[in-house]
Order: structure tokens, then sequence, then C-alpha cells
């Protein structure tokens, strides 16, 4: 016991590897003679040993989200300055497909089709504008379904109107915010469908095929 | 690695709050591991763990980037925890400490086998065994052998972390090696 206090430092700084080369050749020939000693070291690698065989932890799965949300809020323009440093091609990308969209809806409203009207009542059909209109004092009974042309009401519409390819033109827009006063009254719905989101599509495809094989 | 994270810790100081995700991804287990060793609880870690990245990102202006990020971000874990320690047993010593005998009979059984069973539970019994000694540690001790044994930290990045000569790391490490090895002998 009293030889383990003599020891002690001295067995650390071995395991340290601390020590010069003769220190290292004196306590190695002590410990050939010495249970106690030699024991001692053992018992220290074993003590490190098992200590660093515990496993690495990891933190909590929503850490990096908790840390994130208690940071102190970030300026507007920080934001906004981030954002484009961050994502510089989004940006050019946004650019891109408002341009991309424009055009394929020329490409769709520029492209001739015949228009084809349901609805019970009498109603007007504008060919060269593409418009059908429902004339002053005219009622339709009940619903109405315009298909590649825009409605204009100034009658009445029991129903609901549906427009395909089309949209609903209100006929006098001058009088202000209450426009609604200003045209017929539609009893029903008014939907709109507008097949041009189908087209970009088929168009959005087309125009990546070819770009790949630009590319390519 | 240490030209990736200068890059992140540039990028937030211009104000990309986003950036500083990557530097909680990178470190947040290390820090988490340090904060439960000392603190011996998943909850009262993950508490600390966070307030270290809170505080390390509004004292960013505060770090120099060229010095390492880990010892500057190690050195606040360790400081809040210590903290805590402190605030939760003001006369904290060693020979308050009163060994738990459920442990024992496995411990010994541990001691005495020279090949280590590989069983899964018998790594995880291990493993609180691990934590139950390093609680019995005072923080001094306990701070210095995880950050040695646990996180496998040089002595001069321990000295910078806990703002300590090397020379008091290395007895430090010493005496919690030792305290280990009597617990470790005598149960
Ligand atoms: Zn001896």
């Amino acid at each position: 016991m009293a030889c383990e206090n003599e020891y002690s430092h001295l067995i650390h700084k071995y395991l340290d590897e601390e020590m010069t080369l003769l220190e290292k050749k004196k306590l190695e020939n002590h410990l050939l003679h010495c249970a106690d000693c030699s024991g001692h070291l053992r018992e220290l690698r074993k003590t490190v040993a098992i200590v660093q065989s515990a496993s690495h932890m990891e933190a909590p799965k929503d850490f990096t989200a908790n840390v994130m949300k208690q940071l102190p809020k970030e300026t507007r323009t920080n934001q906004w300055k981030t954002w484009t440093r961050r994502h510089p091609y989004l940006i050019t990308a946004a650019v891109f497909f408002l341009v991309f969209i424009m055009s394929v809806s020329s490409i769709w409203t520029g492209g001739q089709k015949e228009i084809i009207v349901q609805g019970d009542g009498h109603f007007v059909v504008d060919e060269e504008r593409g418009v059908v209109i429902i004339p002053e004092g005219e009622v339709i009974s009940g619903d109405i379904t315009v298909r590649n042309g825009d409605i204009e009401i100034a009658g009445e519409v029991n129903g609901s109107i549906t427009v395909i390819n089309g949209e609903l033109i209100y006929s006098d827009l001058t009088n202000g915010e209450n426009y609604l006063a200003s045209t017929g009254h539609v009893a029903g719905e008014i939907n709109e469908i507008n097949q041009v989101f189908g087209w970009l599509w088929f168009h959005i495809k087309s125009f990546f095929s070819d770009v790949i094989n630009v590319f390519n | 690695m240490d030209a990736v994270v200068k890059k992140i810790i540039i990028e937030v100081k211009k104000g990309d709050q986003q950036a500083f995700s990557e530097l909680v991804e990178i470190y947040k287990d290390k820090v988490y591991q340090v904060a439960y060793r000392m603190l011996g609880n998943a909850h009262e870690a993950q508490d600390v763990a966070q307030e270290a990245f809170l505080r390390a990102y509004t004292n960013l202006e505060t770090y120099d980037i060229n010095r390492k990020f880990s010892t500057w971000l190690f050195r606040i874990a360790t400081n809040l925890a210590i903290d805590r320690i402190r605030k939760k047993k003001p006369d904290f010593h060693l020979e308050d400490q009163v060994a738990g005998t459920e442990d024992l009979n496995y411990y010994s059984q541990i001691a005495t086998d020279e090949a280590l069973p590989e069983d899964q539970v018998v790594k995880f019994e291990m493993q609180e065994w691990v934590q139950n000694e390093i609680m019995m540690l005072p923080p001094k001790y306990r701070s210095a052998i995880i950050l040695k044994y646990m996180e496998d930290l040089s002595l001069k990045e321990i000295s910078e972390i806990l703002n300590l000569p090397v020379a008091t790391v290395k007895t430090r490490i010493h005496r919690g090696r030792e305290a280990l090895r009597k617990r470790l002998r005598d149960s």
C-alpha cells in the first residue's frame, strides 16, 4: 500500500505516455516485481477503457429545430438578403417561369376554336370577339355553359354559369367598384375553368424534353 | 472541416441566421453529450445544450475566427453545465457522495471478466454504470474526464475549454481516473 502511494503519480505519467525513456525503464522494472503497482496500472487501464466504451450520444431529433426557433428574430432586410444570397438560381427560375406562362397563354389564345353554348334562353354570339352575350332584359332559365369563348351578361341567369376556356366579362366596369350592379343578375355559381393550365403542363413537358435534348 | 465551419460562421455573421442551423447540426451531438455526462439527465442536458447554442449565436461577435470554434462552444457548454450543477447542489463534495448499491454486483462481474460481453442489454447497463460513476465525481474532475475520454480532446484543448493550465488539467484527470478506479476496485 505504501508502494502504491509512492508510485501512483509515476503510474499516471506512464499511462499518459509522458515519461522519459529512463523513467519508463525504471518503472517497468518495478512493475515486473511489484504486484500492487502492476495491479494498479491494470485497473487504471480498465477504468479508462470502460469510460471510453460509453458510446457516443445523440442529441434529440428536434434539437436543431428547437434551437433555431429560439434564436432572436432576423430583420426583414436580412431575411431577404439572406434568401437572395442562398437562392440566386430560384429568382432566375421565377422570372423565367413568368415569361414562359405569358408566351404559352398567347399560344393558347391565338388558336381559333368554335364557340359552344349550352343553355336555355336568348343569347347572342359575337363571333368576332368570341363572346356570348346575354342581352339586357333576357333571362336564361337554367344553367349556361360556354366553351371556347367569354360570356358577357347584361340580362339574368337563373342557374349557374360555367365558362370553359373563357371568362366572365362584366359589361360595364366604368361604374367603379360595384360592377355587379351594372351587369345582369346571376342566381347560381360562376365557374371559370381554364384549360390553359392543362395546356401549360403539356407545353412545360415538351419544353423541358427539348431543353434536355439541346443539352445532350 | 475547420474551413467549412469558418465559412458557415462568416455567413452567420453577415446575417444569415439559417446558416447557424448547419453549425448546430455539426456540433449538437458533442455538445449534448458533454451536457448529459455532466448533468446525468436528458431533460437538463437538452436545456443546457440548447442554451449553449443560443449563447454562441448571440455572442458570435466575440468569437475569434482564428481559434477553434468547438473549443469556444464547449467552453460555453461546460460553464453552463457547471453553473447548473452549482445551483442544484450548493455544497458539493466528494465525501458527501454515497455509492449507489444497485449496480455493484453487475460491476464486480464486469471487473473480474477480462472480456467485456457484447450483448446490447449488457452494453446498456454498462452505459448506465459509467454514467453513474461519472456523476459521483466532483464537477471539476467530471468535466476533465468527460472532455478527455468521451470527447477525445487533447490536454491543450481541455485547458482552453476549462480555462486552466495544462498541468492542472492533468492533475484533475489523474484524480478523476484514480477516483473511478477505486470505485471499480472497491465495489
Ligand atoms: Zn510497487
